[in-house]
Protein backbone atom coordinates (compact mmCIF):
# COMPACT_ATOMS: atom_id res chain seq x y z
CA UNK A 1 0.00 0.00 0.00
CA UNK A 2 1.73 3.44 -0.96
CA UNK A 3 2.03 5.55 1.94
CA UNK A 4 1.60 9.52 1.84
CA UNK A 5 5.57 9.73 1.77
CA UNK A 6 6.01 7.39 -0.52
CA UNK A 7 3.46 9.50 -2.76
CA UNK A 8 5.02 12.55 -2.04
CA UNK A 9 8.08 11.33 -3.23
CA UNK A 10 6.79 10.28 -6.53
CA UNK A 11 5.35 13.56 -7.22
CA UNK A 12 8.45 15.39 -6.32
CA UNK A 13 10.35 13.44 -8.29
CA UNK A 14 8.27 13.47 -11.30
CA UNK A 15 8.27 17.14 -10.89
CA UNK A 16 11.38 17.79 -11.06
CA UNK A 17 12.46 15.77 -14.23
CA UNK A 18 9.51 18.02 -15.75
CA UNK A 19 10.87 21.36 -14.50
CA UNK A 20 14.17 20.48 -14.92
CA UNK A 21 13.97 20.22 -18.91
CA UNK A 22 13.58 23.88 -18.87
CA UNK A 23 16.48 24.84 -16.50
CA UNK A 24 19.75 26.02 -17.91
CA UNK A 25 23.29 27.58 -16.81
CA UNK A 26 24.73 30.89 -18.01
CA UNK A 27 28.21 31.13 -18.82
CA UNK A 28 30.71 33.67 -19.03
CA UNK A 29 33.02 32.11 -20.70
CA UNK A 30 33.95 28.93 -18.95
CA UNK A 31 32.53 30.30 -15.82
CA UNK A 32 29.51 29.21 -14.60
CA UNK A 33 27.58 32.66 -13.16
CA UNK A 34 23.60 31.18 -12.48
CA UNK A 35 21.09 30.16 -13.86
CA UNK A 36 17.99 30.87 -16.68
CA UNK A 37 14.59 29.11 -17.34
CA UNK A 38 13.48 28.79 -20.70
CA UNK A 39 10.42 31.14 -21.42
CA UNK A 40 9.49 30.43 -25.21
CA UNK A 41 10.75 27.62 -27.44
CA UNK A 42 12.12 29.94 -30.03
CA UNK A 43 15.49 30.71 -27.83
CA UNK A 44 14.04 33.22 -25.39
CA UNK A 45 15.56 32.84 -21.60
CA UNK A 46 15.33 34.86 -18.36
CA UNK A 47 17.31 35.60 -15.61
CA UNK A 48 18.68 37.62 -13.19
CA UNK A 49 20.55 41.40 -14.36
CA UNK A 50 23.29 40.04 -12.02
CA UNK A 51 23.77 36.96 -14.04
CA UNK A 52 23.90 38.29 -17.42
CA UNK A 53 25.83 41.64 -16.38
CA UNK A 54 28.35 40.96 -18.88
CA UNK A 55 29.61 38.90 -21.60
CA UNK A 56 30.45 37.16 -23.92
CA UNK A 57 27.49 34.73 -22.93
CA UNK A 58 26.54 31.19 -23.41
CA UNK A 59 23.28 29.31 -22.30
CA UNK A 60 24.30 25.35 -21.38
CA UNK A 61 21.56 23.23 -21.66
CA UNK A 62 20.72 20.00 -19.34
CA UNK A 63 21.53 17.93 -22.43
CA UNK A 64 25.04 19.42 -22.16
CA UNK A 65 24.96 21.36 -25.21
CA UNK A 66 25.71 24.87 -25.12
CA UNK A 67 24.84 28.04 -27.47
CA UNK A 68 26.18 31.63 -27.62
CA UNK A 69 23.50 34.03 -25.85
CA UNK A 70 22.86 37.74 -26.92
CA UNK A 71 21.23 40.55 -24.43
CA UNK A 72 17.72 41.56 -25.41
CA UNK A 73 16.75 43.45 -22.32
CA UNK A 74 18.12 44.12 -19.16
CA UNK A 75 17.21 46.24 -16.47
CA UNK A 76 18.96 45.99 -12.96
CA UNK A 77 16.15 48.24 -11.29
CA UNK A 78 14.17 44.97 -11.37
CA UNK A 79 17.39 42.35 -11.44
CA UNK A 80 15.92 40.92 -15.08
CA UNK A 81 17.32 40.23 -18.07
CA UNK A 82 16.42 38.15 -21.26
CA UNK A 83 18.90 36.51 -23.21
CA UNK A 84 18.10 34.91 -26.57
CA UNK A 85 19.33 31.96 -28.33
CA UNK A 86 19.36 30.46 -31.73
CA UNK A 87 17.47 27.43 -31.09
CA UNK A 88 13.89 25.74 -31.88
CA UNK A 89 11.99 23.81 -30.04
CA UNK A 90 13.14 23.92 -26.61
CA UNK A 91 11.40 22.73 -23.51
CA UNK A 92 9.42 25.94 -21.97
CA UNK A 93 8.57 25.99 -18.27
CA UNK A 94 4.59 26.41 -17.04
CA UNK A 95 4.16 29.91 -16.11
CA UNK A 96 2.00 30.66 -13.35
CA UNK A 97 1.13 33.77 -11.60
CA UNK A 98 2.47 35.10 -8.58
CA UNK A 99 -0.39 37.24 -7.33
CA UNK A 100 -1.84 34.20 -6.25
CA UNK A 101 1.11 33.01 -4.17
CA UNK A 102 0.27 32.62 -0.38
CA UNK A 103 2.22 32.39 2.39
CA UNK A 104 2.83 28.95 3.89
CA UNK A 105 2.41 27.51 0.46
CA UNK A 106 5.70 24.76 -0.80
CA UNK A 107 7.91 25.74 -3.07
CA UNK A 108 11.11 24.54 -4.72
CA UNK A 109 14.22 26.48 -6.16
CA UNK A 110 16.21 25.46 -8.98
CA UNK A 111 19.67 26.34 -9.76
CA UNK A 112 23.44 25.39 -9.54
CA UNK A 113 23.97 26.55 -6.41
CA UNK A 114 28.27 26.73 -5.59
CA UNK A 115 28.06 25.41 -9.22
CA UNK A 116 26.24 22.14 -8.39
CA UNK A 117 24.47 21.63 -11.69
CA UNK A 118 20.40 21.20 -11.74
CA UNK A 119 20.07 21.30 -7.50
CA UNK A 120 16.67 21.71 -5.95
CA UNK A 121 16.03 22.81 -2.25
CA UNK A 122 12.08 23.14 -1.14
CA UNK A 123 10.38 25.97 1.55
CA UNK A 124 7.46 28.04 2.09
CA UNK A 125 6.60 31.29 0.66
CA UNK A 126 7.13 33.92 3.58
CA UNK A 127 4.92 36.19 2.34
CA UNK A 128 4.99 38.98 -1.05
CA UNK A 129 5.17 42.60 -1.05
CA UNK A 130 7.03 45.77 -1.57
CA UNK A 131 7.02 46.72 1.94
CA UNK A 132 8.03 43.52 3.59
CA UNK A 133 10.15 43.87 7.16
CA UNK A 134 13.77 43.66 6.53
CA UNK A 135 14.18 44.61 2.92
CA UNK A 136 15.89 46.63 0.89
CA UNK A 137 13.96 49.93 -0.20
CA UNK A 138 12.58 49.40 -2.91
CA UNK A 139 9.00 50.02 -4.51
CA UNK A 140 9.20 46.33 -6.41
CA UNK A 141 6.99 43.71 -5.09
CA UNK A 142 9.52 40.50 -3.79
CA UNK A 143 8.46 37.22 -2.76
CA UNK A 144 9.94 36.01 0.16
CA UNK A 145 11.00 32.75 0.60
CA UNK A 146 11.70 30.45 3.30
CA UNK A 147 14.53 28.84 0.83
CA UNK A 148 18.24 28.21 1.16
CA UNK A 149 19.21 30.18 -1.62
CA UNK A 150 23.06 30.13 -2.35
CA UNK A 151 24.87 31.77 -5.08
CA UNK A 152 24.30 30.11 -8.44
CA UNK A 153 20.54 30.01 -7.68
CA UNK A 154 20.56 33.25 -8.61
CA UNK A 155 18.14 33.45 -12.34
CA UNK A 156 16.61 30.09 -12.12
CA UNK A 157 12.74 29.51 -11.33
CA UNK A 158 10.94 29.77 -8.41
CA UNK A 159 8.22 27.16 -8.79
CA UNK A 160 5.17 26.17 -6.91
CA UNK A 161 3.58 22.57 -5.87
CA UNK A 162 2.72 22.51 -9.70
CA UNK A 163 5.21 23.10 -11.36
CA UNK A 164 4.70 26.45 -12.79
CA UNK A 165 6.95 28.88 -12.78
CA UNK A 166 5.95 32.22 -10.48
CA UNK A 167 9.09 33.81 -9.37
CA UNK A 168 12.59 34.28 -10.41
CA UNK A 169 15.61 33.35 -7.31
CA UNK A 170 17.47 36.45 -6.83
CA UNK A 171 19.23 36.71 -3.34
CA UNK A 172 19.77 35.43 -0.70
CA UNK A 173 19.12 37.33 2.62
CA UNK A 174 19.67 34.77 5.64
CA UNK A 175 20.55 31.28 5.89
CA UNK A 176 17.09 29.72 4.84
CA UNK A 177 15.76 33.00 3.76
CA UNK A 178 15.58 34.81 0.60
CA UNK A 179 13.74 36.89 -2.18
CA UNK A 180 12.80 36.43 -5.72
CA UNK A 181 11.28 38.95 -8.29
CA UNK A 182 7.46 37.64 -8.78
CA UNK A 183 6.72 36.47 -12.03
CA UNK A 184 4.58 38.61 -12.80
CA UNK A 185 7.28 41.39 -13.15
CA UNK A 186 8.57 39.13 -15.22
CA UNK A 187 5.84 39.35 -17.14
CA UNK A 188 5.85 43.16 -17.60
CA UNK A 189 9.18 43.24 -18.16
CA UNK A 190 9.16 40.84 -21.12
CA UNK A 191 6.26 42.94 -23.11
CA UNK A 192 8.55 46.27 -22.28
CA UNK A 193 10.80 44.56 -23.80
CA UNK A 194 9.21 42.96 -26.72
CA UNK A 195 8.14 46.50 -27.27
CA UNK A 196 4.50 45.95 -26.38
CA UNK A 197 2.59 48.78 -24.25
CA UNK A 198 0.07 47.75 -22.09
CA UNK A 199 -3.16 48.59 -23.11
CA UNK A 200 -5.89 49.34 -20.18
CA UNK A 201 -8.79 47.02 -21.17
CA UNK B 1 -4.24 11.54 -9.99
CA UNK B 2 -3.64 12.37 -6.88
CA UNK B 3 -1.71 15.53 -6.00
CA UNK B 4 -0.63 15.24 -2.54
CA UNK B 5 2.03 17.52 -2.93
CA UNK B 6 -0.95 20.12 -4.00
CA UNK B 7 -2.87 19.34 -1.09
CA UNK B 8 -0.21 19.58 1.51
CA UNK B 9 0.47 23.03 0.16
CA UNK B 10 -3.01 23.87 -0.05
CA UNK B 11 -3.01 22.88 3.49
CA UNK B 12 -0.29 24.69 5.03
CA UNK B 13 -1.53 27.82 3.19
CA UNK B 14 -4.82 27.27 4.34
CA UNK B 15 -3.49 26.81 7.71
CA UNK B 16 -1.69 30.24 7.57
CA UNK B 17 -4.40 32.31 6.75
CA UNK B 18 -6.67 30.62 9.37
CA UNK B 19 -4.71 30.78 11.74
CA UNK B 20 -3.38 34.14 10.99
CA UNK B 21 -6.37 35.74 11.29
CA UNK B 22 -5.58 36.19 15.10
CA UNK B 23 -2.19 37.27 14.63
CA UNK B 24 -1.43 41.10 15.29
CA UNK B 25 1.79 43.63 14.82
CA UNK B 26 2.65 44.20 18.29
CA UNK B 27 4.68 48.04 17.99
CA UNK B 28 6.07 48.81 21.11
CA UNK B 29 9.43 49.07 20.54
CA UNK B 30 11.80 52.03 18.33
CA UNK B 31 12.97 49.45 15.68
CA UNK B 32 11.03 46.53 13.91
CA UNK B 33 7.58 45.83 15.00
CA UNK B 34 7.10 42.60 16.78
CA UNK B 35 4.12 39.69 16.75
CA UNK B 36 1.21 39.06 19.32
CA UNK B 37 -1.99 36.83 19.09
CA UNK B 38 -5.24 36.50 20.34
CA UNK B 39 -6.24 35.19 23.93
CA UNK B 40 -9.37 35.05 23.95
CA UNK B 41 -11.88 37.62 21.95
CA UNK B 42 -12.42 39.75 24.30
CA UNK B 43 -9.18 41.89 23.55
CA UNK B 44 -6.50 39.44 25.15
CA UNK B 45 -3.72 39.10 23.22
CA UNK B 46 -0.12 37.34 24.43
CA UNK B 47 3.12 38.61 23.34
CA UNK B 48 6.90 38.44 24.04
CA UNK B 49 7.70 40.37 27.36
CA UNK B 50 10.95 41.59 25.22
CA UNK B 51 9.45 43.00 22.27
CA UNK B 52 7.74 45.59 24.87
CA UNK B 53 10.71 48.29 24.98
CA UNK B 54 7.79 51.04 26.05
CA UNK B 55 4.94 50.59 28.02
CA UNK B 56 3.09 53.86 26.99
CA UNK B 57 1.35 53.86 23.18
CA UNK B 58 1.45 50.31 22.64
CA UNK B 59 -0.65 49.93 18.67
CA UNK B 60 -1.71 46.86 17.38
CA UNK B 61 -2.08 45.82 13.62
CA UNK B 62 -4.87 44.21 13.36
CA UNK B 63 -5.66 41.77 10.46
CA UNK B 64 -7.91 44.23 9.23
CA UNK B 65 -5.49 46.38 8.40
CA UNK B 66 -6.41 49.05 11.16
CA UNK B 67 -3.92 49.78 14.37
CA UNK B 68 -5.59 50.42 17.98
CA UNK B 69 -3.56 51.29 20.84
CA UNK B 70 -3.46 48.41 23.84
CA UNK B 71 -2.82 48.59 27.30
CA UNK B 72 0.22 46.76 29.34
CA UNK B 73 -2.12 44.17 31.43
CA UNK B 74 1.28 43.04 32.59
CA UNK B 75 4.54 40.94 32.11
CA UNK B 76 7.05 38.03 32.75
CA UNK B 77 10.31 38.41 32.00
CA UNK B 78 11.13 34.69 33.34
CA UNK B 79 9.03 33.46 31.23
CA UNK B 80 9.32 36.17 28.18
CA UNK B 81 5.61 36.35 28.30
CA UNK B 82 3.33 39.81 28.14
CA UNK B 83 -0.29 40.56 27.78
CA UNK B 84 -1.89 43.33 26.20
CA UNK B 85 -5.34 44.35 26.06
CA UNK B 86 -6.71 45.83 23.64
CA UNK B 87 -10.35 47.89 24.04
CA UNK B 88 -13.32 47.08 21.55
CA UNK B 89 -11.80 44.61 19.25
CA UNK B 90 -12.93 41.59 18.24
CA UNK B 91 -10.50 38.96 17.14
CA UNK B 92 -10.70 35.48 16.68
CA UNK B 93 -9.06 33.28 19.63
CA UNK B 94 -7.11 30.52 17.99
CA UNK B 95 -7.82 26.72 17.84
CA UNK B 96 -5.36 25.30 20.53
CA UNK B 97 -3.95 21.76 19.68
CA UNK B 98 -3.85 18.99 22.13
CA UNK B 99 -0.34 19.13 23.95
CA UNK B 100 -0.17 15.61 23.68
CA UNK B 101 -0.68 15.71 20.12
CA UNK B 102 2.69 16.98 19.38
CA UNK B 103 5.29 14.72 18.35
CA UNK B 104 8.92 15.26 16.96
CA UNK B 105 9.20 15.18 13.38
CA UNK B 106 6.10 17.12 13.09
CA UNK B 107 5.66 20.04 10.07
CA UNK B 108 5.19 23.43 12.16
CA UNK B 109 4.99 26.87 11.10
CA UNK B 110 5.91 30.08 13.13
CA UNK B 111 3.79 32.94 12.09
CA UNK B 112 4.43 37.06 12.61
CA UNK B 113 2.57 40.10 11.46
CA UNK B 114 5.46 42.80 11.59
CA UNK B 115 4.20 44.39 8.68
CA UNK B 116 0.60 44.48 7.25
CA UNK B 117 0.04 40.54 6.39
CA UNK B 118 0.43 37.67 8.01
CA UNK B 119 4.13 35.46 7.20
CA UNK B 120 4.94 32.24 7.80
CA UNK B 121 7.85 29.85 7.68
CA UNK B 122 8.42 25.95 7.92
CA UNK B 123 9.72 23.77 9.86
CA UNK B 124 9.65 20.76 12.15
CA UNK B 125 9.35 20.05 15.93
CA UNK B 126 13.18 19.62 16.55
CA UNK B 127 13.27 18.74 20.09
CA UNK B 128 10.55 18.04 23.00
CA UNK B 129 11.26 17.97 26.79
CA UNK B 130 10.14 17.25 29.99
CA UNK B 131 9.43 20.86 32.10
CA UNK B 132 12.53 23.28 32.52
CA UNK B 133 13.51 26.39 34.22
CA UNK B 134 14.29 29.63 32.23
CA UNK B 135 17.78 31.29 33.01
CA UNK B 136 15.66 34.01 33.87
CA UNK B 137 13.94 31.28 36.61
CA UNK B 138 10.81 31.07 34.79
CA UNK B 139 8.73 27.59 35.40
CA UNK B 140 7.67 26.21 31.49
CA UNK B 141 5.19 23.42 31.37
CA UNK B 142 7.71 21.41 28.42
CA UNK B 143 10.75 22.11 26.20
CA UNK B 144 9.55 22.42 22.78
CA UNK B 145 12.32 23.67 20.15
CA UNK B 146 10.70 23.71 16.33
CA UNK B 147 13.49 24.39 13.69
CA UNK B 148 11.63 27.29 11.80
CA UNK B 149 13.29 30.20 10.90
CA UNK B 150 12.37 33.61 12.68
CA UNK B 151 12.04 36.15 10.16
CA UNK B 152 12.59 39.74 12.00
CA UNK B 153 9.57 40.56 14.08
CA UNK B 154 8.40 37.29 14.65
CA UNK B 155 9.05 36.79 18.21
CA UNK B 156 5.70 36.79 19.88
CA UNK B 157 4.12 35.29 16.98
CA UNK B 158 2.40 31.12 17.34
CA UNK B 159 3.78 28.40 16.61
CA UNK B 160 1.00 26.26 14.53
CA UNK B 161 0.92 22.98 13.66
CA UNK B 162 0.16 22.08 9.88
CA UNK B 163 -3.07 21.31 10.32
CA UNK B 164 -3.67 24.52 11.53
CA UNK B 165 -4.13 24.60 15.13
CA UNK B 166 -1.71 26.68 17.44
CA UNK B 167 1.00 24.93 19.87
CA UNK B 168 2.41 28.22 21.91
CA UNK B 169 4.39 31.33 21.75
CA UNK B 170 7.29 31.54 19.84
CA UNK B 171 10.44 33.69 21.11
CA UNK B 172 14.18 34.18 20.64
CA UNK B 173 15.21 35.63 24.05
CA UNK B 174 14.91 32.98 26.44
CA UNK B 175 17.51 30.96 25.67
CA UNK B 176 20.92 32.16 22.83
CA UNK B 177 21.10 30.86 19.33
CA UNK B 178 17.69 28.74 19.70
CA UNK B 179 14.35 29.61 19.29
CA UNK B 180 12.01 28.09 21.89
CA UNK B 181 7.74 27.47 22.34
CA UNK B 182 6.38 28.35 25.26
CA UNK B 183 3.18 25.71 25.21
CA UNK B 184 -0.26 26.82 26.02
CA UNK B 185 -0.62 25.79 29.60
CA UNK B 186 2.59 27.63 30.78
CA UNK B 187 0.99 30.54 28.61
CA UNK B 188 -2.54 30.31 30.42
CA UNK B 189 -0.97 30.36 33.92
CA UNK B 190 1.14 33.61 33.43
CA UNK B 191 -1.45 35.02 31.63
CA UNK B 192 -4.18 34.18 34.26
CA UNK B 193 -1.66 35.70 36.63
CA UNK B 194 -1.10 38.54 35.14
CA UNK B 195 -4.93 39.90 34.42
CA UNK B 196 -5.27 38.72 38.24
CA UNK B 197 -2.28 40.63 39.65
CA UNK B 198 -0.69 42.09 36.70
CA UNK B 199 2.63 40.54 37.95
CA UNK B 200 3.71 36.48 38.17
CA UNK B 201 4.18 36.01 42.01
CA UNK B 202 7.76 34.75 42.83
CA UNK B 203 9.52 34.21 46.26
CA UNK B 204 11.82 36.71 47.65
CA UNK B 205 14.90 36.52 50.31
CA UNK B 206 16.62 39.21 50.06
CA UNK B 207 19.88 38.14 49.58
CA UNK B 208 23.17 38.21 46.66
CA UNK B 209 25.10 34.77 46.38
CA UNK B 210 28.02 33.60 44.25
CA UNK B 211 28.74 30.03 44.56
CA UNK B 212 31.68 28.92 46.61
CA UNK B 213 33.75 25.70 47.89
CA UNK B 214 32.43 24.19 50.92
CA UNK B 215 34.66 22.53 53.19
CA UNK B 216 36.09 18.89 52.75
CA UNK B 217 34.10 17.16 55.54
CA UNK B 218 30.85 19.35 54.60
CA UNK B 219 30.89 18.55 51.10
CA UNK B 220 31.84 14.79 52.16
CA UNK B 221 28.89 14.96 54.23
CA UNK B 222 26.26 16.35 52.16
CA UNK B 223 28.01 15.16 48.79
CA UNK B 224 27.89 18.83 47.68
CA UNK B 225 30.81 20.68 46.43
CA UNK B 226 29.87 23.82 46.26
CA UNK B 227 27.42 26.26 48.78
CA UNK B 228 26.17 29.69 48.08
CA UNK B 229 28.06 32.45 49.66
CA UNK B 230 26.09 35.31 51.08
CA UNK B 231 27.88 38.88 49.19
CA UNK B 232 24.87 41.05 50.64
CA UNK B 233 21.55 41.06 52.64
CA UNK B 234 18.93 43.57 51.87
CA UNK B 235 18.27 45.37 55.04
CA UNK B 236 14.31 44.45 55.94
CA UNK B 237 14.21 41.30 54.21
CA UNK B 238 13.31 37.68 54.95
CA UNK B 239 16.88 36.90 54.63
CA UNK B 240 17.75 39.52 56.97
CA UNK B 241 14.73 38.21 59.85
CA UNK B 242 16.13 35.50 59.36
CA UNK B 243 19.69 36.26 60.69
CA UNK B 244 21.82 35.75 57.45
CA UNK B 245 24.34 37.86 57.23
CA UNK B 246 27.44 38.45 54.53
CA UNK B 247 29.58 35.71 54.52
CA UNK B 248 27.12 33.03 55.76
CA UNK B 249 27.00 29.78 52.76
CA UNK B 250 24.01 28.03 52.19
CA UNK B 251 23.85 24.98 52.10
CA UNK B 252 20.66 23.87 51.72
CA UNK B 253 17.23 25.75 51.07
CA UNK B 254 13.59 23.63 52.06
CA UNK B 255 15.56 20.58 52.19
CA UNK B 256 17.16 21.04 48.65
CA UNK B 257 21.20 21.30 47.90
CA UNK B 258 21.66 24.90 46.30
CA UNK B 259 24.91 24.75 44.44
CA UNK B 260 24.27 27.38 41.82
CA UNK B 261 22.65 30.24 42.00
CA UNK B 262 19.32 28.72 39.90
CA UNK B 263 19.14 26.26 42.54
CA UNK B 264 18.46 28.67 44.71
CA UNK B 265 15.67 31.14 41.82
CA UNK B 266 13.96 27.62 41.48
CA UNK B 267 13.16 26.90 44.78
CA UNK B 268 11.92 30.61 45.31
CA UNK B 269 8.50 29.84 43.28
CA UNK B 270 5.27 31.95 43.57
CA UNK B 271 3.66 28.88 45.66
CA UNK B 272 6.51 29.32 48.55
CA UNK B 273 5.53 32.90 49.41
CA UNK B 274 4.54 33.29 52.74
CA UNK B 275 5.51 29.63 53.52
CA UNK B 276 8.70 28.97 56.30
CA UNK B 277 11.39 26.91 55.27
CA UNK B 278 14.44 25.02 57.27
CA UNK B 279 17.78 26.30 55.80
CA UNK B 280 21.17 24.71 56.53
CA UNK B 281 24.27 27.20 56.37
CA UNK B 282 27.48 27.92 57.44
CA UNK B 283 28.11 30.67 59.84
CA UNK B 284 31.55 31.13 60.70
CA UNK B 285 32.23 27.65 59.62
CA UNK B 286 29.73 25.95 61.98
CA UNK B 287 26.54 24.37 60.26
CA UNK B 288 23.27 25.56 61.86
CA UNK B 289 19.67 25.55 60.91
CA UNK B 290 17.53 28.64 60.60
CA UNK B 291 14.18 28.89 59.54
CA UNK B 292 12.84 31.39 57.06
CA UNK B 293 9.66 32.91 55.64
CA UNK B 294 9.75 33.09 52.30
CA UNK B 295 8.61 37.15 51.32
CA UNK B 296 7.17 37.93 48.12
CA UNK B 297 9.18 39.47 45.29
CA UNK B 298 8.21 42.94 44.96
Amino acid sequence: MPTTAHQLNAELATLVERVERSLVQVRNGRRGVGAGTVWHPAGLIVTSAHVASDGPLRVAFPNGGSLPARILAHDPDRDLAALVVDATGLPTIEVGRSRDLRPGQLVLALGHPWGVPGAITTGVVVGVGSDLPGMPHSRQPWVVVNVRLRPGHSGGPLIDAQGRMVAINTLLTGPAMGMAVPVDVVKAFLREAMGVRRVAA
Amino acid sequence: MANTLLDLSNELAESVSTAGNAVVRVEARRRLPASGFAWSHDGVIVTAHHVIEHEDNIRIGLPGGDAVPATLVGRDPATDLAVLRVQGASLPSPTWAEPESVRVGHLVLALGRPGKSVLATLGIVSALGESWRTPAGGQVHRYLQPDVAMYPGFSGGPLVAATGQVIGLNTTALLRGATVTIPAPTIRRVVEALLAYGKVKRGHLGVAVQPARLPAAIAKQFRQETGLLVTSVEPGSPAERAALVLGDTLVTFAGEPVRYPDDLLALLSGDRVGTTVPVQVLHGGRLQEVKVTIGERP
